[in-house]
C-alpha cells in the first residue's frame, strides 16, 4: 500500500476503506446513537468473560463533573471540558486550538447480558474506565455431558 | 497479554506491515494541542490521555521540542477488544523553537492526561517599550 497515507496498520487501512466506501455509497446504516468517528471522548470497548470494559479517553476533566449513567440498557457518559487557554486579547495570541472544548455526551448500547447493578467507574490520568458486570446466567460455562 | 495496556494496544498484524518497512516505524497518534503566546512566552497544552508521568518524555534538541508519550490503561486479564477508536498507545509530536526561547527554563506539568508546557522567552527577547526622548 502507498506510504502517502502513513498507513502502518491494518486498522487505519480499514478506516480509510470505510471512509471511501461511505463517500461513494453514502454510508452503511450504523447505530443512530453513534456519532462520527472523531467524537469526544474517544472510546474503546472490550469484553472479558464476566464484564464489559469501556475506556473513554477524556483528559483534563474534573472527575466530579463527569456524569456516567445507565438507563434502559444505554450507558451515557456526559460532561463538559472547559477552555484552558485565556481568551485572546491584545497581549495574547492564539496559534492553535485543536483540543476539544465544550459539553459532550456519548452513549453506548450495552448488550442484553449487562448488569446495571454491577458498574464501577474510575478516572485516572485522563482516562475514564467503566466496568459493567455481566449477569450470572450469561457467563460461559462448560456443559457436563451425561 | 495479561498486561496493563490491552485496551489501547493491539498487536500489529504481520499482514498489515510492508515487508521492507523498518521495525521502528510504528503507529503513533498526534495529540491535539492548544498554543498561545503572550509577552512572557509560549504556553502549550497537549491531550495525552492514559499517560503517566513516567511514560512521558519532553526533549529539546537542536531547537526542536519533542513530546513522546505512551499510554497505559489498567485492564483486566483476558480482555477481547471489540470496538476501538484509539488504536495506538503511542503519542508523538514535535515543534521547532526559535532562538528567542529559553529552553533551559521550560516548565512541564502533567495533570489528568493533559500536558502543559510553559516556554519562556529569553529576557532580552521580551517585548519592551522604548521611550522616545524629545531632544
Amino acid at each position: 500500500m502507498s506510504d502517502l497515507y502513513f498507513a502502518t496498520d491494518l486498522f487505519s487501512q480499514l478506516d480509510r476503506l470505510q471512509q471511501q466506501m461511505s463517500a461513494v455509497f453514502g454510508g452503511f446504516p450504523s447505530s443512530i446513537r453513534s456519532g462520527r468517528l472523531s467524537a469526544f471522548p474517544q472510546i474503546n470497548i472490550g469484553t472479558t468473560d464476566d464484564s464489559i470494559e469501556i475506556v473513554a479517553f477524556a483528559p483534563g476533566i474534573d472527575a466530579s463533573q463527569l456524569d456516567v449513567s445507565i438507563d434502559k440498557g444505554l450507558l451515557t457518559i456526559a460532561g463538559e471540558r472547559k477552555r484552558v487557554a485565556p481568551e485572546a486579547d491584545e497581549s495574547t495570541r492564539q496559534y492553535a486550538q485543536e483540543r476539544f472544548t465544550g459539553s459532550f455526551r456519548r452513549v453506548i448500547e450495552l448488550p442484553q447480558q449487562a448488569d446495571p447493578d454491577k458498574v464501577e467507574a474510575r478516572y485516572t490520568n485522563g482516562c475514564l474506565s467503566i466496568s459493567v458486570g455481566k449477569r450470572e446466567s450469561s457467563k460461559p460455562r462448560a456443559i457436563t455431558i451425561q | 497479554m495479561s498486561d496493563t495496556t490491552e485496551v489501547v494496544q493491539k498487536e500489529q498484524q504481520p499482514v498489515a506491515r510492508g515487508e521492507r518497512e523498518p521495525a521502528e516505524q510504528r503507529a503513533t497518534l498526534t495529540p491535539p494541542v492548544d498554543v498561545i503566546e503572550n509577552a512572557h512566552g509560549v504556553t502549550l497544552w497537549a491531550d495525552l490521555p492514559g499517560v503517566s508521568k513516567e511514560k512521558l518524555e519532553v526533549r529539546v534538541h537542536d531547537g526542536n521540542l519533542h513530546i513522546e508519550a505512551e499510554a497505559s490503561v489498567p485492564t483486566r486479564a483476558g480482555l477481547r477488544l471489540q470496538h476501538a477508536e484509539i488504536r495506538a498507545p503511542h503519542f508523538s509530536r514535535s515543534f521547532t523553537l526559535g532562538a528567542e526561547f529559553d529552553t533551559s527554563k521550560i516548565e512541564a506539568n502533567l495533570q489528568d492526561g493533559v500536558l502543559k508546557l510553559v516556554i519562556p522567552r529569553r529576557e532580552e527577547a521580551r517585548p519592551r517599550r522604548i521611550e522616545v526622548n524629545v531632544g
